[in-house]
């Protein structure tokens, strides 16, 4: 079959390479939403059970003191002193019951703004939010999950609203927190700091985990690269983070790290988003 | 046989929420002393110098764990019942609990009120069981040491 050389068929080429590859990238980025959405999950799970539990049983309790109550008032002749004291006791403690399931579903309706961010469709539209919000809602979601072993201390200066893409930055801290959390093998402490550096925000999440040898180093953002047993790592995050990071919103990413001390993983978000204010 | 004070309970978790939720409902059904802690070092400091009858400690805690706590406890009040309250991944744990420490029980989060009730009554019983078969071994040994003594005396007196 005699083939036409010349630049029209080498341009066909690349544009059927190039499009074969940016569907490939796109399924790669839909596999690690999906992975995403995994982590996201596990940290839900985990969150929750603690205030479940709690309403459960106070839900149970409130009831039961009910009845106590209805009783101890329906005495003939109205209650007697002590039947008083005791009715009064219980609505007391119910009270109190009631304050702390007002508590537990508080800490259970918060963890819905990071669900809708996560399963919201990947926004077009970039929209202003604060950086630390976004950090403060992701942090529970870690933290039930790993409180035995890690210790999460915040470290948060007020910093002012920039345009994101707030689902996708979701995304990034969950990772960085959870990556950070898996490297600690025993006890070991997660810092995550704020600051506003200039024309830019500053992220960093520090952990005291087993650190990044030097030979791994070349290869972190790369996708694929992962140290984590199968099934554990997908080798995705770190590369994709680095797409929201520094191709979405025009920032940088970057890490240090000591083998046997820890490992710290640096995010600056711009002030002023490329291309100007409002995308 | 009557009891000597109101049984006692130690109720250890890091969330305050969960001990306040055990107290009230034990507060309500039972008229056992509670005491809760959400810091199990205060909590190990608290049993060396007061008795309880069942120790409930939450497995996932910051800095000592469930099992570690639970361990502590063993040292310091052998007679104590011990009971794990685990989360749903924990199950491993728990077995690891039954081996190591004579774990009376594990109660999973979230619990059924009523089962945990009945875990901590049978608890109480155990506990108290033990120290009273205790108490009258020690009372049945210098029984016995005195009689030897009497025993010896008669002896030597008719010898």
């Amino acid at each position: 079959m005699a083939e036409e050389a010349g630049p029209h068929s080498v341009q066909q080429e690349v544009a059927r390479l190039r499009a074969e590859l940016e569907a490939v990238h796109g399924r790669l980025a839909d596999a690690y939403r999906l992975a995403s959405l995994g982590r996201l999950m596990t940290g839900i799970v985990h969150e929750m059970n603690t205030p479940l539990a709690s309403i459960l049983s106070n839900s149970a309790v409130i009831e039961r003191g009910l009845e106590t109550l209805e009783k101890l008032l329906a005495e003939a002749g109205g209650p007697a002193e002590a039947q008083g004291r005791r009715a009064a006791e219980i609505l007391e403690q119910l009270r109190g019951l009631a304050a702390v399931n007002q508590t537990a579903c508080e800490r259970i309706s918060a963890l819905i703004p990071g669900v809708k961010a996560f399963a919201r469709v990947e926004e077009a539209e970039p929209r202003k939010a604060d950086v630390n919000a976004i950090l403060r809602s992701t942090l529970p979601l870690a933290n039930s999950e790993f409180r035995s072993r890690v210790t999460f201390e915040t470290d948060l200066e007020k910093l002012p609203e920039i345009y994101c893409y707030v689902p996708s930055l979701y995304q990034v801290f969950l990772n960085l927190l959870v990556n950070a959390a898996q490297a600690i093998e025993q006890q070991g402490r997660i810092i995550v700091r704020t600051r506003r550096e200039g024309a830019w925000i500053h992220v960093s999440v520090s952990d005291t985990g087993r650190g990044i040898p030097p030979e791994d180093r070349p290869k972190i953002f790369t996708s694929g690269f992962t140290t984590k047993p199968v099934g554990v790592g997908t080798g995705l995050g770190l590369s994709i983070c680095r797409q929201i990071v520094v191709d979405r919103h025009g920032g940088k990413i970057d890490f240090e790290s000591e083998p046997g001390a820890g490992t710290t993983f640096h995010v600056w978000l711009p002030l002023e988003p490329p291309g100007g204010a409002g995308g | 046989m009557s009891l000597n004070s109101k049984p006692a309970v130690l109720i250890v978790d890091d969330e305050e929420m969960v001990v306040t939720s055990i107290r009230a409902f034990l507060k309500l059904e039972t008229d056992y002393v509670v005491h809760g802690f959400t810091n199990p070092e205060e909590a190990a400091k608290f049993l060396e110098s007061h008795l309880v009858d069942v120790a409930v400690a939450d497995y996932v805690m910051p800095k000592m764990n469930g099992i570690q706590f639970l361990a502590r406890a063993k040292h310091l009040q052998p007679e104590a019942t011990r009971v794990l309250l685990t989360g749903y991944a924990d199950k491993q744990s728990a077995i690891q609990a039954i081996n190591e420490l004579a774990l009376f029980q594990y109660v999973e989060k979230p619990w059924d009120n009523a089962a945990l009730l009945l875990v901590i009554q049978s608890g109480i019983e155990r506990a108290q069981l033990i120290r009273q078969l205790r108490d009258k071994i020690s009372e049945l040994d210098m029984a016995h040491t005195s009689l030897k003594d009497v025993q010896s005396r008669l002896l030597r007196a008719f010898m």
